[in-house]
């Protein structure tokens, strides 16, 4: 067999892997719990509520409750996770991700900034909360790209300098505007704090069209994003317009970023770990990284959800806490590898 | 309008033109006023001191540096024409290989050369892969293809960034230093191979700072210094040591290299480091290269130095021109005779010392050992002079003795006969 052959059947394993743990993932979230639900039940109550038929009470539990909610967590890990697959690559750089960048934080202000706004409407909301968070999101790493490259090199510590800068100062303009706007605070609070507790189908039918969007270029880039990893320069040698390139993607990244942000709020490290685990275990290629990742943020997300509402059960804690937790000494370990290196 | 198009209706066009270009950064020019060709089947060698700019023209064509003005050509069709997707199937490039952070292997890192001519979601075809397979072939790289790329060495990285380049199938190939990492086979292998692709139609412009290599593979050298491009043309007639001299500020022996019968620059020395110091006159008697290590030491060392009689032609001769050391001049296989031999007593006597290198002497030369024997000035005598030397029916060795009886000084070698100098114009500053 040649080497491109094997790296194709190889690509179809890896992949056809990372589906099938999807899948256990999905079913395990749906399936455990307060009550318990085997697979087989499941699929059966999701076959009654496609025909419409009404079944046991349980069925309320797995189709309103349960599923919306496993759905919106593999959603938030595949936005979360692909655009960390962006953000390194266009930075050329393992330890960029969107919480680390400040993009989350400026999705976070975006959308606290509509929730506020629009307190008197449900569909302004629906419309707005997205709206905001994206344009929050790409304000900021317009913002944190200039900062840092403000003495002509944009190199990993005054990218991450610039992102903890910007975060910090958007957090306090998020707890001002919070205290600025009493009676909307309920609202704010809740959908800071929110995780994945506040899951619906709405809110699935609010990140699922982003995600498709926000998918659709970099997916047909794959190739473009692994030369772009050789450098600004030579990637242009090898014929990408890097300048437009660069442009579409922080783009794409930061509708990614604001899919997850309007639905749960900010959920850190998912963006980090989950390409650089894949990276080290499939390659840098991101014809293979990229839905790889997206495979795997999702499966990620749901375990972290998973663990988040099972671990002090009935008490539920955020996921945010559970994915910091896993993510904060994985960054450490970056951190500490590649200030050897240099 | 397709570049293809271009081409086929005008299958003259050169690969590469610039017509009194201007290229620079953020508006500011740093070569101006260039006009170069490099047609098809050509291969230019760009050389030049340090930041002259030989790499802004290169990076003027892959538009990272800036065209200012006049009109740069790439196959027939204005580059500002060109989207970056579209010149990248016409040039191609090797950069001096930056590393690579990310972990590809050998294969995927040369298939992105394939990347201008593939659509958005178009995957290497089997044509791609055959096409990698040769370049890889080529660069001596087929070996590596599953090895990763940042782990590999400044060498290999720099030959699969070549096939890399050639796999993009250019018209133009471009190289920035292509062989400063390479060892001494892989640079001859590298360039061979782009001498075949040049020979086989391509069109090459590349920047070296080795003037030998640039020598030995250009059709055509163009230098660049003080904002242009200076004189271009056959490499022997470009590189004097003249040339050398001014662009480089490098004393030089520009020779015809006797096996490859190309342009070959041994640096002599520095144009900064003369003239340090006065420590007044010396002599040196030599020949044949005897005397070259000998002149260079001592100007380093801040001696005015002078030369009795040399051949034209002889390494001696040409080291003494490249340093400017003042010498009677005689014809190829001419005798040192009576004037010539005149001339030489004259140097010597308003010399503080002279040295007789470790040349052997015959009939042609005895006038140089005869003139300094005579001249009464310090003498320092190199190596042993047994009958290996005497080519003369004994003259010369009697003459040697002379020196000695006279208080000449005899020394093993050349830093022994520079020590001696040293001590001998010390010595007579002291008293």
């Amino acid at each position: 067999m040649t080497a491109p052959a094997r790296t194709r059947v190889r690509s179809a394993v890896a992949l056809a892997a990372l589906v099938a743990l999807l899948g256990i993932a999905l079913l395990a979230g749906v399936g455990l719990g307060a009550v318990s639900v085997s697979p087989g039940e499941i699929l059966s109550a999701i076959g009654r509520a496609l025909r419409g038929i009404e079944g046991p009470v349980s069925d309320a539990v797995i189709v309103d409750i349960r599923l919306p909610r496993v759905l919106l967590a593999a959603l938030v890990g595949a936005c979360l996770a692909t655009a960390g697959v962006l953000y390194q690559a266009l930075f050329r750089n393992p330890l960029a991700d969107p919480y680390i960048l400040g993009v989350s934080s400026g999705a976070g202000l975006g959308a606290i900034v509509m929730i506020v706004a629009t307190s008197s409407s449900t569909v302004l909301r629906y419309f707005g909360v997205p709206i905001g968070a994206f344009v929050g999101a790409l304000a900021t790493i317009a913002v944190v790209v200039k900062v840092a490259s403000w003495r002509g090199k944009l190199d990993s510590t005054s990218l991450l300098l610039a992102g903890v800068a910007i975060s910090y100062a958007l957090s306090a303009l998020t707890s001002f505007i919070m205290v600025y706007a009493r009676e909307s605070m309920a609202a704010v609070v809740f959908w800071m704090m929110g995780g994945l507790t506040s899951a619906s189908w709405t809110y699935v039918s609010v990140i699922a069209p982003m995600l498709l969007l926000g998918l659709a270029y970099p997916i047909m880039q794959t190739r473009s994003l692994n030369v772009v990893l050789l450098g600004d320069e030579r990637a242009s040698q090898l014929g990408v317009d890097v300048e437009r390139f660069k442009r579409l993607i922080l783009a794409a990244g930061s509708l990614l970023v604001a899919a997850a942000v309007s639905v749960s709020g900010l959920i850190g490290f998912v963006g980090l770990m989950t390409p650089h685990a894949v990276r080290l275990v499939l390659g840098p290629d991101h014809r293979l990284l990229l839905p790889a990742s997206l495979l795997g943020g999702a499966s990620v997300m749901i375990l972290a959800d998973l663990i988040a509402r099972t671990v002090l059960a009935p008490v539920e804690i955020p996921v945010g806490i559970v994915t910091a937790l896993a993510g904060g000494p994985v960054f450490l370990w970056l951190l500490l590898r590649d200030g050897r290196r240099s | 309008m397709s570049a293809q198009a271009t081409r086929a209706t005008d299958p003259a066009a050169a690969g590469l033109r610039f017509t009194g270009a201007s290229v620079g950064y953020a508006g500011r020019p740093v070569v101006g006023s260039v006009d170069l060709e490099v047609a098809r089947g050509r291969f230019v060698g760009l050389v030049g001191p340090n930041g002259a700019g030989k790499s802004t023209l290169l990076r003027a064509v892959t538009g990272s540096a800036e065209i200012l003005g006049g009109e740069v050509l790439v196959a027939g069709v204005p580059l500002a024409g060109l989207t970056p997707r579209d010149r990248a199937r016409l040039v191609a490039v090797v950069p001096q290989s930056p590393p690579v952070l990310f972990a590809f292997t050998a294969r995927e890192f040369v298939a992105m050369g394939r990347h201008p001519h593939l659509g958005s979601l178009e995957q290497l075809s089997a044509a791609d892969d055959v096409i990698v397979d040769r370049v890889m072939e080529q660069t001596d790289t087929a070996r590596l293809g599953s090895a990763l790329v940042d782990h590999l060495s400044g060498g290999d990285l720099q030959r699969l960034t070549l096939a890399q380049a050639l796999a993009q199938q250019p018209e133009l190939l471009l190289l920035d230093e292509p062989v400063s990492h390479l060892d001494l086979n892989h640079r001859l292998q590298v360039l061979d191979l782009v001498r075949d692709l040049a020979d086989g139609g391509l069109a090459v412009l590349g920047v070296f700072h080795d003037l030998d290599l640039a020598a030995r593979y250009s059709d055509t050298l163009a230098v660049v210094h003080d904002g242009g491009v200076g004189p271009h043309g056959r490499p022997e007639d470009v590189l004097t040591s003249g040339l050398v001299r001014e662009v480089f500020g490098v004393r030089a022996v520009v020779s015809t290299d006797a096996v490859t019968g190309t342009v070959a620059v041994t640096p002599i020395m520095r144009e900064a480091t003369g003239a340090a110091r006065d420590r007044g006159r010396v002599l040196v008697i030599g020949g044949s290269g005897s005397g070259a290590r000998l002149m260079r030491r001592l100007v380093l060392d801040g001696y005015e130095v002078l030369a009795g009689a040399l051949n034209h032609g002889d390494v001696d001769q040409s080291v003494a021109r490249a340093l400017g050391i003042e010498h009677v001049e005689l014809p190829a296989f001419g005798e040192v005779e009576q004037s010539a031999e005149e001339q030489v007593a004259a140097a010597a006597a308003g010399c503080r010392a002279a040295i007789v290198a470790e040349v052997p002497f015959g009939r042609g030369n005895l006038g140089n050992l005869r003139a300094v024997v005579g001249a009464g000035v310090p003498l320092v005598l190199v190596g042993p002079f047994d009958a290996g030397r005497d080519y003369a029916d004994g003259q010369a060795g009697e003459l040697w003795q002379r020196a000695l009886d006279d208080g000449a000084l005899p020394v093993a070698e050349d830093d022994a006969a520079v020590r001696a100098v040293a001590a001998i114009v010390e010595g007579s500053a002291r008293s």
